[in-house]
């Protein structure tokens, strides 16, 4: 019990400095590069339409348009429940003598927030930038007789390339045009 | 023969407990709510949609029509959305979005829940960590997401696409859209043909 | 008999006791005057909030801190031209622990100046650390430097 409740709790965070977090950091010229690709085309209009077009045929809905910055936000709402996180929840139970309960992940929200801007004044050249985080939504849980309240939030940032290159690749077809790494 | 008989009787036998057990457990760490929602092997997969269900929901989404008024085509769709009693909330006219959404009356919740009047889809976080509750996503029963986008097809053409979210699933019954399409139809005084 | 009525009498002090006690703890607690006027160390960190830029496109300015945050890795959450109003989000990676929010808000000063305050929020208390703005200005001087340079050079 007194190993199990630390990690169920999440124990002590080790807490970041703000700084930290303002501070140019070697991993963010690679997810830059991973997130951004160049179009060549001074249609700005048009690769945003595509955007949201692509992000519609993913199953996102459109949350927000801002135009003037090139600026959309879409989501979608989903179930994060997990067959492994169930498991393991029933093995904590059997191990702790069914006392502990550990919440499992319940929903998610997934989200894409995409700018395009143009990169040159005559705006001949344009770069589209998309981020793909989720947010997930714990369930309830039980540690001895104090109940632990669902709700526990937890986010994450989609560092896969496979899905920043297909989102690329979906794109790139939409418009009739090469997306360019930077 | 003779040997083997004991054996593949006791097998069973001494699993059972563990089976029962196993089997108990998982019935009772499950609560009904949460049970109804999709069980997956990683819930990453979820942020792509698999190139099947894509390409058979795509179809039954889609409509071209033979006209290249987006205005009025848009004009129409919002029409539509408010004849279903929809809340728009975002239309931007030159990208040809359209985003709603809508209220259905399926289950009565049993408690009110702040997080869900006071959820805020724009920020990371919804409201504050320390604030526990089952969430924006309890009552999702009761909302419809829909996302309406215009595009040109070719110099003569759009194509519009409809999509909707409800209980944190994408709809894929064709027949939803084929009852939005009917009305807009009628709403835009044109008929829509398949995508071939 | 005594006894009881005795129970009961304590029992009565008890409860008066517990309701001073409580009607005690309902004060509410006095507006102090300068509730809304700001603290010397909120002066102080005004101006290393604002910083101002040789620019006149304002479309270019919203775009530049857009790039920036993106730059530093945070999340768009909105973005309003009309209001010249960003805001972005970002969690300590890996563990998500802590999250910070920044609110940028971009005012034409002069028709060649451009004037960026920053407030940035670490979990729920305004950061006053000024590396921290520096560090941000930094890299908002660079993604505007950038598009800049690119004008000088057509």
């Amino acid at each position: 019990m007194a190993i199990l409740a630390p990690a169920l709790l999440g124990g002590c965070v080790a807490h970041t400095e703000p700084a930290e977090l303002f501070a140019l950091t070697p991993d963010i010229p690679k997810n830059r590069a991973m997130q951004t690709r160049m179009f060549e085309t001074p249609n700005d209009r048009e690769l945003l339409s595509a955007s949201a077009a692509v992000l519609q045929d993913l199953g996102f809905q459109v949350e927000e348009s801002q135009r003037e910055v090139g600026f959309l936000r879409a989501t979608k709402e989903r179930s994060a429940r997990e067959y492994g996180q169930y498991v393991k929840q029933v093995l904590v139970l059997l191990l702790s003598l069914g006392k502990v309960m550990q919440p499992v992940d319940l929903h998610q929200k997934i989200a894409a927030s995409l700018i395009a801007h143009p990169l040159n004044p005559e705006a001949t050249r344009q770069e589209v930038r998309v981020m793909f985080y989720r947010v997930v939504w714990k369930g309830d849980g039980q540690v001895d007789n104090q109940y632990i309240p669902p709700g526990e939030q937890y986010m994450e940032m989609i560092r896969d390339p496979e899905i920043y290159q297909q989102f690329f690749a979906k794109l790139s077809k939409a418009v009739f045009l090469e997306a360019h790494r930077i | 023969m003779i040997v083997e008989h004991p054996l593949s009787s006791r097998m069973p036998s001494r699993w059972l407990m563990p089976t029962a057990l196993l089997g108990a457990v998982l019935l009772s760490a499950c609560s009904p709510y949460e049970m109804r929602h999709d069980n997956q092997s990683d819930a990453r997969t979820q942020i792509w949609l698999s190139e099947e269900s894509q390409v058979k929901v795509r179809a039954a989404q889609t409509r071209v029509f033979d006209t290249t008024d987006k205005r009025k085509m848009l004009q129409a769709i919002v029409t539509t959305l408010q004849d279903l009693n929809c809340k728009i909330d975002v239309l931007d006219e030159e990208l040809g979005i359209v985003s709603a959404k809508k209220y259905v009356d399926l289950e009565r919740p049993s408690f009110l829940d702040p997080s869900y009047i006071l959820y805020r889809p724009d920020t990371l976080l919804f409201l504050t960590r320390n604030y526990r509750a089952w969430g924006p996503f309890y009552h999702r029963s009761d909302l419809v997401r829909l996302t309406v986008t215009v595009r040109d097809r070719n110099e003569s053409q759009l194509v519009v696409r409809a999509s909707a979210q409800f209980y944190l699933r994408a709809v894929e019954d064709p027949v939803p859209y084929q009852q939005f399409f009917r009305t807009l139809e009628q709403a835009v005084f044109l008929e829509g043909h398949a995508v071939d | 008999m005594t006894t009881f009525t005795m129970h009961i009498s304590l029992f009565g002090a008890g409860l008066l006791l517990a309701g001073i006690l409580s009607l005690q703890g309902c004060a509410a607690p006095e507006v102090k005057p300068d509730l809304l006027a700001p603290t010397e160390a909120q002066m102080k960190i005004r101006s290393l909030q604002t910083r101002s830029f040789d620019l006149k496109d304002r479309n270019a300015a919203i775009r530049g801190v857009i790039a920036s945050l993106q730059d530093l890795g945070f999340i768009i959450e909105r973005a309003n031209e009309g209001l010249g109003l960003v805001t972005a989000a970002r969690f300590a990676e890996p563990n998500y622990y802590d999250v910070v929010t920044i609110t940028v808000t971009v005012r034409q000063e002069t028709i060649e100046k451009m004037s960026f305050r920053a407030n940035a929020i670490y979990n729920n208390k305004p950061i006053d650390d000024p590396k921290v703005y520096q560090n941000f200005f930094a890299a908002l001087q660079r993604a505007l430097f950038l598009s800049q340079e690119s004008t000088h050079s057509s």
